[in-house]
């Protein structure tokens, strides 16, 4: 699943910066989040929470206060100057590009050439894995989600928020696809190569 | 998914069909029996690596060249038993092609350049001009009417380009590359364009493209290699992909 | 058609600087011919004996006329050289753009009709300027002509831009069938004109050889049949060797050049071989005449200087004389042609050319290369020509019963040198298209 950013983004920062326009209770946080980062994995409520218990603990928020609104009671958060203080500092952190990229399709094709060798010597029955037919099945799947987040973004009204993060995971859609086609390409290399080892 | 050996009759329902068509270029095997649909109002892309015969391809559908053997039929008729002047009219009443780059008259503004196609058709030019304005100010070109090609953007002339193309209300407009000479956003703002015009008017779009990115504009893809269809077959079902756009 | 017309107008009004060269060349190319036509008609719808007081009295017998008139149509022959020659400048842009209408859906008959709209109006402007002239001509001279000679005239006035607009369609028969820009510059070709003119070459002598067999009509035509068959031959196959020369020369010196220039001239003289001969064509057979011409002078005026008074000998002088200044004019023409042609050849092939020169090819190399591209195949060409040229003077000479005069073998080499200033004139350009920032505009 690709989303607006990675899983290891922090939340906490997100919600610090969130923090920062003023004093908003959980609700009215996870709203926002959702709203900002339309094409990220959506907060569940409980996350929310916990983080911002969290951000109090460690004195980078605090409690404003409670209020009703006619409905059950919630609490105001607000953020401290520590807080400020520790958001400037991630904001201006250059972001680590990805040092280990994990490759499940790769790790997937490498499997399936293996296990075919390895059914070619025991058991010539059966249904083999086969990495190429593999590949085109993952780059139709791969098109379709693109087609998807194309309609999404060329929609008429669309926002820019919707176009720029449909544009990122489209890059890293795209990026996929290239090295798949390439892979394609030099399957045959690539078996000899993985069987010889 | 292949069809590679099958040769199915030319689909029902199909704005343009072809069928098992050869060409080559001296000892260049460009085709190799491709067969493929294009479906009224959709939009599908034709990808491939460099020299798996999308651009030929292109030019056989478009009847800009003719096949050394196979059938490209559009509207009952099949296009190799055409005259040349009757190819020339299906090019300027029925059929639009954009290139890379380069397809506009450089001595021709872009207004004269996208009323081109009128004129030569007899319109009187009063009413050409008025009508290409109304295309540039579509693709948001109209400031430059008044330039020649060499004074605008890339981004610009292809826009120019595809008023051009899109001027006589086609049925089917040729894609090749459209974006292949533009940065990313120059290229999404042409997409874009093309895409809601041809969607609008259920104008048919043959997309070729080797961008994955590109590619994700249109309905369905149909990939080539080595001069004949390779995967998405020749006929599958365009015509939801349609509807799920409306 | 009156579509068709606006839309040429409005293409030209779009020209850029190369196409208004092509223009105002092939106005002045067309300017020329109407002037060589006129006076051709003026002259021959001249009646009977009359005195008239130019040349010598050359002018006053129908039989002299007749040459004379003769001399002016053969004229025509360079001065449709370098129309030809014009109509190649910026060739490859028009083919492209002629393709570009195609694809937007023009029909062959459409850019036949536009092409030849272009080239009819250009050529009409240079017959009616060319006519204006000679009417101010005719004024100053006070000769008033028949009115046989006025149809002739109007004839004249037409003909010129008509068969302007027809040579421009026949020259674009390859492009308008292909709507995809395949621009073969090469390929039809081939030194096949060369094989239809020792076709007809060897015709003329056959006549020739036949009529001399019948004593009955033997007399000037047979000589005059077997000399034209004779400058047709050497002059087809002067063209030849041009082409089959540099076919060869070009793969042998691409294959041991040890010079960066004649590498890149022997390659190019490798790609496309026939170039050179299509160039050169006019020239070689203006060769072939001058050096016959410039023999059969020095025979007559020996044969003649035995007994007769000066003013009769200055009657026959006026007249090789004017014949001499009409061969002059033709080399002229021919070796503007030949400018012009060196020109288009570096014009075309600018961007190729500014690419080596940013890949750091230095000036000095493809200046050199572009002299040798010309002077290579020229060489072998021109001696043939002049051998050619030497045999006709030598027949006569040996009918005269003469010695052959020297002087004639000076011709080829003077014309060798001609022709590399001639291609040297184009060398300012190279300097400007040969530039890295011709890059970034082409």
């Amino acid at each position: 699943m690709y989303s607006g950013y990675s899983r290891r983004m922090s939340t906490r920062h997100v919600l610090l910066g969130l923090l920062a326009a003023g004093p908003t209770h959980g609700y009215d946080l996870k709203q926002q989040h959702d709203a900002r980062f339309p094409q990220a994995r959506p907060l569940a409520y409980g996350q929310v929470y916990t983080t911002l218990q969290r951000l109090v603990r460690d004195g980078l928020a605090a409690v404003e206060g409670t209020d009703s609104d006619g409905g059950p009671e919630r609490t105001l958060y607000r953020s401290t100057d520590e807080g400020s203080g520790e958001l400037a500092r991630w904001a201006e952190e250059i972001t680590a590009p990805a040092p280990f990229v994990t490759n499940e399709i790769f790790a997937k094709v490498v499997v399936s050439i293996l296990v075919a060798a390895a059914g070619t010597r025991t058991a010539p029955e059966g249904r083999k894995p086969d990495a190429a037919a593999h590949l085109r099945a993952q780059r139709a799947a791969h098109m379709e989600r693109m087609r998807e987040l194309t309609a999404l973004k060329t929609a008429p009204g669309a926002d820019l928020s919707t176009v720029l993060s449909a544009d990122y995971a489209l890059a890293h859609l795209d990026a996929d696809v290239r090295w798949m086609t390439t892979t394609s390409a030099r399957i045959d290399t690539l078996t000899a190569e993985v069987n010889a080892i | 998914m292949s069809t590679r050996d099958e040769q199915p009759l030319p689909g029902a329902g199909a704005l343009i069909s072809a069928r098992g068509l050869r060409k080559s270029y001296g000892r260049t095997e460009a085709l190799r029996g491709a067969s493929l649909d294009l479906h009224e109002g959709e939009i599908l892309a034709v990808t491939g690596a460099s020299g798996s015969g999308k651009s030929t391809l292109l030019h056989c559908l478009s009847g800009i060249v003719r096949p050394d053997e196979g059938t490209v039929t559009y509207g009952g008729e099949e296009l190799g038993g055409l005259p040349e002047g009757r190819l020339s009219e299906l090019r300027r009443r029925d059929f639009g092609v954009v290139f890379q780059f380069g397809q506009l008259i450089p001595e021709l503004t872009a207004l004269d350049n996208v009323a081109l196609p009128l004129l030569l058709a007899g319109t009187r030019r009063g009413e050409a001009n008025e009508r290409a304005g109304e295309w540039l100010e579509r693709f948001g070109v109209r400031g430059q009417a008044d330039l020649r090609p060499g004074g605008m953007s890339g981004g610009q002339s292809q826009r120019v380009a595809l008023a051009r193309a899109l001027v006589t209300g086609p049925r089917a407009v040729f894609a090749d590359e459209p974006t292949g000479a533009l940065d990313t956003l120059a290229g999404e703002q042409v997409m874009t364009a093309l895409v809601h015009t041809a969607r609008e008017s259920a104008t048919a779009v043959l997309l070729i493209t080797h961008d994955a990115q590109v590619a994700a504009y249109a309905d369905r893809e149909v990939g080539l290699r080595d001069g004949a269809v390779h995967s998405g077959s020749a006929q599958a079902a365009g015509q939801e992909a349609v509807r799920r756009e409306g | 058609m009156k579509a068709d017309i606006r839309i040429a107008w409005t293409l030209a009004r779009g020209s850029e600087r190369r196409e208004w060269w092509r223009i105002s060349l092939t106005l002045l190319g067309a300017l020329l011919a109407t002037g060589f036509a006129l006076a051709a008609v003026t002259i021959a719808a001249v009646p009977g004996q009359v005195s008239i007081p130019y040349a010598h009295g050359l002018l006053d017998q129908p039989g002299q006329r007749a040459g004379v008139v003769l001399t002016l149509v053969l004229l025509l022959i360079p001065v449709l050289g370098f129309l030809g020659q014009c109509a190649r400048i910026g060739a490859v842009h028009r083919h492209r753009r002629t393709a570009g209408m195609r694809l937007a859906g023009a029909s062959p008959a459409q850019m036949r009709r536009i092409a030849a709209a272009e080239s009819g109006f250009a050529c009409l402007a240079g017959s009616t300027a060319g006519s204006a002239a000679f009417a101010v001509l005719l004024a100053v001279t006070g000769h008033a002509p028949r009115p046989v000679a006025w149809t002739g005239f109007a004839a004249v006035v037409v003909a010129v831009p008509l068969v302007a607009a027809l040579v421009s369609v026949f020259a674009l028969r390859h492009v308008v069938a292909s709507p995809l820009d395949h621009v073969r510059t090469t390929g039809p070709d081939r030194g096949r004109r060369a094989v239809l003119g020792f076709m007809l070459a060897a015709a003329l002598i056959a006549t020739a050889g036949l009529l001399t067999l019948f004593p009955a009509s033997l007399g000037f035509t047979p000589f005059a049949l077997l000399v034209l068959g004779l400058v047709v031959f050497s002059g087809a196959g002067a063209i030849w060797t041009a082409g089959a020369f540099a076919a060869f020369v070009g793969r042998r010196l691409t294959l041991r050049a040890k010079s960066p220039a004649v590498l890149i001239a022997a390659s190019r003289l490798a790609h496309d071989p026939w170039a050179a001969a299509r160039t050169h064509a006019a020239l070689l057979l203006v060769t072939v005449v001058g050096v016959g011409f410039v023999g059969v002078r020095g025979v007559l005026l020996e044969t003649l200087s035995v007994g007769y008074r000066p003013v009769d000998l200055a009657f026959y002088t006026t007249g090789i004389d004017l014949a001499g200044s009409a061969v002059l004019v033709a080399l002229a023409i021919s070796l503007c042609g030949l400018a012009v042609g060196t020109a288009e050849s570096l014009a075309t092939r600018r961007r190729g050319l500014a690419a080596q020169a940013a890949a750091g090819v230095p000036h000095r190399v493809l200046a050199k290369a572009a002299l040798l591209e010309t002077a290579l195949p020229l060489a072998p060409a021109l001696l043939l020509a002049g051998t050619g040229g030497t045999v006709v003077y030598l027949v006569y000479a040996t009918i005269a019963g003469t010695g052959a005069p020297l002087l004639p073998l000076l011709v080829p080499v003077a014309v060798y040198a001609a022709c590399v200033l001639a291609a040297a004139t184009s060398l300012p350009l190279l300097r400007r298209v040969a530039h890295p920032a011709e890059l970034r505009f082409t």
